[in-house]
């Protein structure tokens, strides 16, 4: 991926949220840090009370710093972002039951954190996915 | 003039295995009654659209009632339950609906449940085929492991929350907003109750090598399975209603687990069908 394209979907991804009217909403206290592993690109966001605070792309070794992590097939990761997806790519529960999502590292976060990256996680299909 | 809905509670006192039960429950509606079940840590809002739904009411009285835990459902009257762990069993389960429908003195009710209340209308047609004019399992399934889970009452996580947002997604993203969450804030009334719901959902109901044994002339069986279902998909529903013998199964498309509250003018499509299905069966059945 070109640094102009992902930097572009980092601004493109930073604005849906922190514009986001039920994250901005319901997110005073969503603070924490994930990856997304899309097979062929890695993105790490890091969130501070309902902003986006920070976007790494393919992060190096020693920025490995996420709470959770949702790692899947790019083209999983291409039918999340699809404006309706098509059964069992409509959700990380869905696609964690049904397809190849697997959900790692402190899943108490993640849970905790639930509604907002629900929310959040459902804008990929607004603002694409770089892979 | 007030706008009053054609709907009415009530509550009714009964007994289940012991413990007293003051269930609370909303009907509409004259006919063969339709007694509905909500979806695990959930209510009888769900039905609310069927409920006020004058082309269904005109032929069937439609009951929906709160389990007890549940809504307006007190827990039971006459013991300590905050001493014990809620686990929901299939025995416990049967004799609720069955002493409910006794006490309302109900005849050939049609009972129709989703999720766990699908999963318990499997288990009435087998244990109480001649009680029932029938059974409408909604997003059924002969076994469905995999969500007794302890994130539902976690401390450490806001349980209303996970509870509610954990199941966003056994709903289709094309269901009306409004609809879906809706559904979203009654799951974050109930979470105290949903683990333990779980516990029948997936721990003891558990119908493999037994649906042979479900009478279909007794008791007609209409599945109804939407393809966002994660849980239970239109493969485990199909599946389960082959080894049936008569069974039908219908598979909704566009629609989740929770088709009668997240998209009711589309769930209320194939629950016609269903409807006419059972009817043509009990028809058959008295000719």
């Amino acid at each position: 991926m070109a640094v102009e394209t992902a930097q572009a979907w980092i601004d493109e991804f930073r604005r849906a949220t922190d514009e986001d009217e039920e994250i901005q909403a319901h997110g005073k206290f969503y603070s924490c840090s994930f990856l997304l592993d899309m097979e062929e690109h890695e993105v790490q966001v890091f969130m501070h009370r309902g902003k986006v605070e920070e976007v790494l792309v393919d992060p190096g070794p020693l920025d490995e710093r996420y709470q959770f992590a949702l790692r899947a097939r790019a083209e999983t990761w291409r039918k999340f972002a699809e404006e309706t997806p098509e059964p069992m790519y409509h959700g990380i529960w869905s696609a964690s039951f049904q397809k190849d999502l697997s959900l790692e590292g402190d899943l108490l976060v993640l849970m905790q954190n639930l509604r907002c990256f629900t929310r959040q996680f459902e804008l990929l299909r607004k603002t694409g996915v770089p892979v | 003039m007030a706008n009053f809905s054609p709907v009415t509670g009530r509550y009714v006192t009964i007994d289940v295995m012991g413990d007293e039960c003051k269930v609370f429950f909303l009907e509409n509606g004259e006919g063969q009654p339709l007694v509905c079940q909500h979806t695990a840590g959930c209510h009888n809002h769900q039905w609310r659209d069927l409920l006020e739904d004058e082309e269904i009411t005109k032929n069937y009285r439609v009951i929906a009632y709160d389990l007890a835990r549940h809504g307006k459902s007190d827990p039971p009257k006459n013991k300590e339950w905050w001493k014990e762990e809620y686990k929901l069993t299939a025995d416990y389960y049967t004799e609720f609906i069955t002493a409910f429908c006794d006490a309302l003195e109900l005849e050939a009710p049609i009972f129709m449940g989703s999720s766990f209340g699908g999963n318990v209308a499997l288990q009435l047609a087998l244990r109480h085929p001649d009680r029932f004019g029938g059974v409408i399992p909604v997003e059924a399934a002969d076994y469905s492991p995999g969500f007794f889970l302890d994130w539902w009452q976690h401390p450490h996580a806001n349980a209303a929350q996970v509870c509610a947002s954990g199941v966003w997604d056994l709903m289709a993203p094309q269901s009306p907003d409004e609809d879906r969450w809706a559904t979203w804030f009654y799951y974050t009334q109930g979470s105290e109750a949903f683990k333990g719901d779980l516990y029948f959902y997936s721990v003891d109901h558990d119908l493999r090598g037994k649906l042979d044994q479900i009478d279909t002339e007794k008791c007609p069986v209409v599945m109804m399975t939407g393809d966002y279902d994660y849980l239970t998909t239109p493969e485990d529903g199909q599946r389960t209603a082959k080894q049936i013998k008569g069974a039908e199964f219908i598979e909704m498309n566009g629609i989740g687990h929770f088709p009668m509250s997240e998209n009711y003018p589309l769930f209320k499509e194939y629950l016609e069908q269903a409807l006419q299905k059972i009817e043509s069966k009990a028809g058959a059945r008295t000719a």
